[in-house]
């Protein structure tokens, strides 16, 4: 680009100096010293490139704001003094006091105190969440009434800020595909302008000139005439406008500044894009899948039916069971645990304990071997529970899930647990079935427990039964139907069928492993994201599209023009400063088309707006 | 790849796009002849043509030359 602008203003220039010091070298003469030629078209770059910076600025402001967020120091408590020290000198374990309308300097979890918390800068949620002691905070939220005191979990690079800024500042960094083609583009179309302008001047230098040329031609758009111009100063003239007409200076400008404004979005409603690709998939995506339990599920179950089948009574194999689960770090083991203290029960430890994927677990527990899984696992091990088929049957139909207690080799019960559905679950499922988008649910759950969640929430499409490692086979024999499709997913165990999918969607609040391998997280948690993701994603490559137009659309008609195509006929020829200016309008209708970006919003939140102001 | 390659690399490249442009400008020049265009319009032409035939062929010899000794 910088190569058509040196060559454009230094032929302009040269020309204007020579007609000034030789008028009958035959560049036009004293009438055709185009000084304001060059200056015209340095100030016409000028302004694209200050409409390209106004642009970069604008879009860097998701950064910007996100950084101001960030407390420059915390008052602390270490070994038994308050202090203020810097943000940088926070440990982890620090105790941190926070003040009523005080920013929280870093991430941590609450020990004492009591308060409203305004989590919208992070997670998009417009009402303050109450936070007592057990609760996690976020750095850079703003405390709203009470005051306490949390440990500090995460500091420095480590904190969800941080961690934020690193993943907008690394999508803004990343190139889309449809980036590098403009890019590929963009560098042979300068190539071929050249080439294209090395024609024009020999055309009209070998006969146009001779054929066509009069010299009472006037400059489009202008009553200056060219006057007594010789072959070589006209012919240079229309070869140097097409050079400068060409110029699509707007390329470098279309995709890097919709996508900022786009990745900019995403961080405004607690969404984090990892890179443009996943953007630009999402933008595509025909499927989605969801995870069912902490996923579709708020991933808390509880405990609801006990029932006893073999020698023991109800609490005490809830006894047996929570004591086996002890050490297990499942959804279910930590919903039997959770039952049983609230029962009141004496809780104790496991004597050996082994997880089994994908089928239970396996623990000696008061010198009794328990095995307490799904069918699956009691079929395995030869425990027959035929008697019960139908009790079993008719708990799943309610969406409960049913795991079977072995106690000694024999049957000893069963433990029903039961999750509710996310509020969000069911408006992001009929959201994205409205935009066409196939929605399916997976679970290593049996299939009448998963077909009665699954209905709750209004998906069609269950993959039940599907042990963990199957779960990433599931999503490929999806995508093997030739559409993109998306994971959502929480847990390790999601991990490989997040890293499988075209686009992973990490719920914020799940694993590390599940974040780290997903293309995008969600911060809140909130399933409607998963549309909102879709809709930022398409919106955001509508404009990259719009703008490509922009930046190639307004050269290429007026090359033909500025190459004379017109002349014989009109005898219109286009001057290098009114090439420069149309140069300078794609530059300035890319820059308007991202910054309308700004105003969008995801439709979800609109009803939302729109629900608020009508409760107000 | 050693520093003496590359350097030999860009000479070679060099050689090339310069020569073929010259060439062309040359091209210009005896087109040009034959008494039909002043010597500003010549030589100014000349210019021209070798500036624009050397950002053409840059690009383009470079990496054909890399492709070729690589």
């Amino acid at each position: 680009m910088n190569l058509l602008h040196a060559t454009g203003i230094g032929a302009s220039y040269l020309i204007a100096v020579i007609n000034t010091l030789w008028p009958d070298a035959g560049f036009g003469g004293p009438k055709a010293t185009f000084y304001e030629s060059a200056a015209l078209l340095t100030a016409f770059i000028v302004l694209g490139r200050y409409l390209e910076a106004l642009t970069k600025g604008r879009t860097w402001e998701a950064i910007r704001k996100l950084m101001s967020l960030q407390a420059r120091t915390a008052r602390i408590i270490r070994d038994g003094n308050e202090m203020e020290v810097l943000l940088e000198e926070v440990r982890t374990g620090d105790l941190v006091m926070v003040r009523p309308g005080e920013n929280i300097p870093v991430d941590g979890k609450v020990s004492k105190g009591y308060s409203a918390v305004d989590e919208s800068m992070i997670t998009g949620e417009s009402i303050p969440i109450e936070k007592r002691a057990g609760d996690d905070v976020i750095g850079g939220t703003i405390n709203k009434t009470g005051a306490f005191t949390f440990e500090a979990t995460k500091v420095g690079k480590d904190t969800t800020l941080a961690q934020i800024i690193k993943l907008v500042e690394d999508a803004h960094g990343s190139k889309a595909p449809i980036q590098k083609i403009a890019d590929v583009v963009a560098g042979h179309f300068i190539l071929g302008v050249h080439l294209l302008s090395l024609l024009v001047f020999g055309l009209w230098f070998f006969t146009g000139y001779t054929r066509w040329f009069t010299p009472d031609s006037t400059f489009l758009l202008s009553t200056t005439t060219i006057g007594s111009i010789g072959v070589f100063g006209f012919s240079m003239l229309l070869s140097l406008t097409v050079l400068v007409i060409s110029c699509p200076c707007a390329v470098g400008l279309a995709a890097p500044s919709a996508i900022m404004a786009g990745s900019g979005k995403g961080a405004e409603n607690g969404i984090l894009f990892k890179g443009v690709e996943a953007m630009e998939v999402t933008s595509r995506l025909k499927a989605v899948v969801f995870d069912k339990t902490g996923t579709l599920t708020r991933g808390e179950p509880s405990v609801t039916d006990v029932i006893p089948v073999g020698a023991v009574s109800g609490d005490d194999l809830l006894r047996f069971a929570a004591g086996a689960e002890k050490d297990s770090e499942h959804h279910l083991g930590e919903a039997i645990v959770k039952g049983a203290e609230q029962k009141g029960l004496a809780v104790g430890a496991a004597d050996s304990f082994n997880a089994i994927p994908g089928h239970g677990i396996e623990a000696v527990f008061g010198g009794k071997k328990i095995l307490l899984g799904n069918r699956r696992l009691m079929k395995q091990q030869n425990i027959v529970f035929d008697a019960y088929v139908e009790m079993v049957a008719d708990l799943e139909r309610s969406g409960k899930t049913v795991m079977f207690m072995g106690i000694d080799g024999q049957p000893g019960g069963l433990i029903a647990v039961a999750d509710t559905l996310k509020e969000s679950s069911v408006a992001a499922v009929r959201h994205l079935r409205e935009m066409g988008i196939k929605v399916a649910m997976i679970t290593g759950d049996n299939r009448r427990t998963a077909e009665a969640m699954a209905k709750q929430a209004g998906i069609d499409h269950v993959l039940a039964e599907v042990l963990p490692e199957d779960k990433a086979n599931e999503v490929t024999r999806l995508q093997n139907e030739g559409i993109k499709v998306a994971m959502v997913g929480d847990g390790i165990n999601d991990a490989p069928a997040l890293a499988k999918a075209d686009v992973g969607i990490a719920i914020g609040s799940g694993t590390d492993v599940a974040k780290e391998t997903g293309d995008i997280i969600l911060i809140k948690g909130d399933l409607r994201d998963v549309v909102s993701a879709i809709e930022i994603s398409r919106a955001t490559m509508i404009k990259v599209r719009q703008n490509l137009f922009w930046a190639f659309g307004y050269n290429s008609p007026g090359i033909p023009i500025a190459a004379g195509l017109l002349y014989p006929l009109t005898g219109w020829i286009v001057s290098p400063q009114l090439a420069a200016l149309f140069m300078a309008l794609s530059s300035i209708s890319v820059t308007v088309n991202t910054l309308m970006l700004k105003g969008f919003v995801p439709s979800l939140k609109r009803e939302q707006f729109k629900l608020e102001e009508g409760a107000v | 790849m050693s520093s003496i390659t590359e350097r030999r690399l860009a000479v070679v490249s060099a050689l090339w796009y310069t020569g073929l442009s010259t060439a062309l400008a040359l091209g210009f020049y005896l087109a040009a002849g034959g008494g039909r265009y002043d010597m500003v319009a010549r030589f100014g032409g000349v210019i021209w043509v070798f500036i624009l035939a050397m950002i053409i062929t840059m690009p383009v010899i470079i990496p054909l030359v890399k492709k070729k000794y690589q």
